[in-house]
């Protein structure tokens, strides 16, 4: 038996592993998601089209206002990126790495307030203050997720979990109080600059968010696919295996989680830029609890899972809460009840889905190739 | 005689009163197979734990291949070339065979620090992998999750998994633990193949006896977190005191495993 086996399943263990593509294969293999970003590069255009409005808003005097079918998709269209973002962000640590947090969101709001200070305070160029606010956000972050990151050597499961939620629940109270922010109110950020300003160009915002978006989803890909990948997700099924396999696992998880959270970080100023505004809630814990639900709706572990938790979520969120169903002499009022129906689809979502919508399509379609 | 190449010096664990390993010396020679034998709650998983790095020793050293390694932390001495399986089956249930393997032919490179190229261009980890997977006869479920393996398959999948390193020492903890009887000899004729076609020195502790009987060079028996006796085969089973505290336990292991309706 030893001695048959030895040659024949090298190629096959290759082809059969994974994906090894030349360009053209490549694009093949990933025509969706070239489609995909095709009509999203298109997107403004596209409903500016259909709807007759410019993408670039209405013409008012000498500069354009924000009005329009196109325009109000794209902003809708933002939020969907700054989400996903982050809901990809918790995935890398939460689902391919196994570490459970409840102190995402403050990776995410520290993004948004540590730019609405640097551009509001900083008494610099809103350009440089831009770049500046990127340099510092990802540094910030970085540094605070390599810290609790080391925590995660002392602590396992819910205790780190429960630790994260302590330390961002720290972060809100903090903001809240803080003066120079207004407090509860938030911080309106007024000094952006202008080719960056949602009020006047928001087309090149929706590509700024766009770019994010594309950018993180193909470095996750990238690295859950390297080596380091295969690691988290060998810490993810039995950390003490991959010990003993001969791997520093905190050093892994340090990586995994300070990469998180730089990304949120990133997903916090594109959401800070968009609204112009740093409010303390999104230093709430319900920003994680909400990322933490996308990620399960979608699918815990999967590449696309997470955008379509995330775009799922939100696109029910802006349309059905508004939304009066009147049947007959029956009017229900969705936005009154938005939280018991956002539940109810919660509840129904898991039951059809147990892995996610992502998580559950690819088990089928493993099951289908299996019977073939 | 040839060299020693794993040497425990007094080796001493205490969790709080409990002495659950006092001071044990055993020295382990180049290429051999090592068998710690002993009843249950006799120290011998907590003595492969003070090896391995899973805990530090109150007193004592450990010395592998010359160098003192007592202080080392667990995965370094996995890239000194020695390697652990463990009493329950311990694997990534949710990933294929081939992968659970790849990891662990990865971990003792020095390429695992990669997080830009697609693992499918590590040529050398998936060869090595298939090669290994060859060897302990699972060529043919490569792809299949871990978890869809019968028992004894998981079994020659962790074997397969720490040889993918190519350590120098296998650090076996029953091998043979929860198989049906039948699927028992086919793993020690892998053992042995392993054995002689890669030259490993491996350190076992088993409760079969028929199995340690047939395929150790050296026995170590412990009872109560001591070492009892050391010996060749033929040595241990003609000791007396070893008689007395161990082989008179065997029998009543042998009525335990027939109520359970397993086989000795």
């Amino acid at each position: 038996m030893a001695e048959t086996t030895h040659t024949t399943p090298n190629k096959s263990a290759r082809t059969a592993s994974a994906q090894r593509l030349g360009f053209v294969a490549g694009l093949r293999e990933n025509w969706l998601y070239w489609l995909i970003l095709v009509i999203l590069v298109l997107f403004p255009f596209i409903i500016g089209w259909l709807s007759g409005d410019s993408p670039f808003g209405a013409p008012r005097g000498d500069r354009m206002v924000m009005r329009g079918e196109s325009v109000y998709a794209q902003s809708i269209l933002i939020n969907i990126f700054a989400l996903a973002v982050l809901v990809m962000s918790y995935n890398l640590m939460f689902g391919f790495t196994g570490v459970i947090s409840f102190g995402h969101a403050l990776f995410f709001g520290l993004g948004g307030y540590l730019m609405g200070i640097i551009l509001e305070f900083g008494g610099m160029d809103p350009n440089l203050g831009l770049l500046v606010s990127l340099v510092v956000v990802l540094a910030v972050t970085g540094v605070l997720g390599f810290i609790v990151g080391l925590v995660s050597l002392r602590l396992r499961g819910i205790y780190f979990a429960i630790f994260t939620l302590a330390i961002a629940e720290m972060g809100w109270l903090f903001f809240r109080g803080l003066e120079i922010t207004n407090g509860e109110d938030g911080l309106n950020i007024a000094s952006m600059p202008e080719w960056i300003d949602p009020a006047r160009n928001r087309i090149l915002v929706y590509y700024v968010g766009l770019a994010l978006f594309v950018l993180t989803f193909v470095l996750i890909r990238r690295l859950v696919n390297s080596p380091v990948g295969s690691v988290f997700q060998a810490i993810r099924e039995n950390e003490e295996r991959a010990q003993v396999l001969g791997y520093n696992t905190l050093r892994y998880k340090l990586f995994s989680i300070t990469v998180a959270g730089m990304l949120a970080g990133l997903a916090g100023m594109l959401l800070a830029i968009m609204n112009k505004e740093a409010r303390p809630e999104i230093l709430n814990v319900s920003v994680t609890v909400d990322a933490l639900l996308m990620t399960i709706i979608g699918g815990v572990g999967t590449f696309t899972g997470p955008v379509i938790g995330a775009s799922g979520l939100h696109l029910l969120d802006t349309f059905l809460r508004e939304a009066v169903i009147t049947i007959g002499p029956l009017t229900i009022d969705i936005g009154e009840r938005w939280t018991l129906i956002l539940g109810f689809i919660f509840v129904l979502v898991v039951l059809i889905f147990p892995y996610g919508v992502v998580g559950t399509w690819k088990r089928l379609q493993m099951r289908f190739r299996r019977n073939k | 005689m040839s060299d020693v190449i794993l040497q425990a010096k007094n080796l001493r664990k205490e969790f709080g009163g409990l002495v659950a390993v006092a001071d044990v010396s055993l020295d382990v020679q180049q290429g051999s197979l090592h068998s710690i034998i002993g009843p249950n709650g006799a120290g011998k998983t907590t003595f492969f734990n003070l090896i391995s790095g899973k805990y530090r020793p109150t007193s004592g050293r450990v010395i592998f291949q010359g160098a003192d390694i007592t202080d080392m932390p667990l995965y370094k001495r996995i890239h000194k070339g020695m390697g652990r399986s463990f009493q329950i089956t311990n694997i990534f249930p949710n990933l294929t065979v081939l992968e659970n393997v790849r990891l662990a032919v990865q971990a003792t490179s020095d390429k695992n620090f990669n997080f830009w190229r697609h693992s499918a261009y590590f040529d050398g980890f998936i060869e090595r992998a298939a090669y290994v997977l060859g060897l302990v006869g699972l060529g043919q479920q490569m792809h299949v999750p871990a978890t869809s393996l019968p028992h004894g398959g998981k079994r020659k999948l962790e074997l397969a998994m720490l040889l993918a390193p190519d350590p120098a020492i296998l650090l076996l903890d029953e091998p043979t633990a929860g198989m049906a009887s039948e699927q028992v000899p086919e793993l020690i004729d892998t053992i042995n193949a392993v054995r002689q076609q890669e030259n490993k020195t491996i350190v076992m502790i088993e409760h079969n006896m028929n199995v340690v009987m047939g395929i150790s060079d050296r026995i170590s028996v412990m009872n109560m977190g001591e070492l009892l006796a050391e010996g060749t085969p033929e040595e241990i089973t003609k000791n007396s005191v070893v008689q007395e505290v161990y082989l008179g336990q065997l029998y009543d292991d042998v009525d335990e495993m027939a109520a359970r309706g397993g086989q000795a």
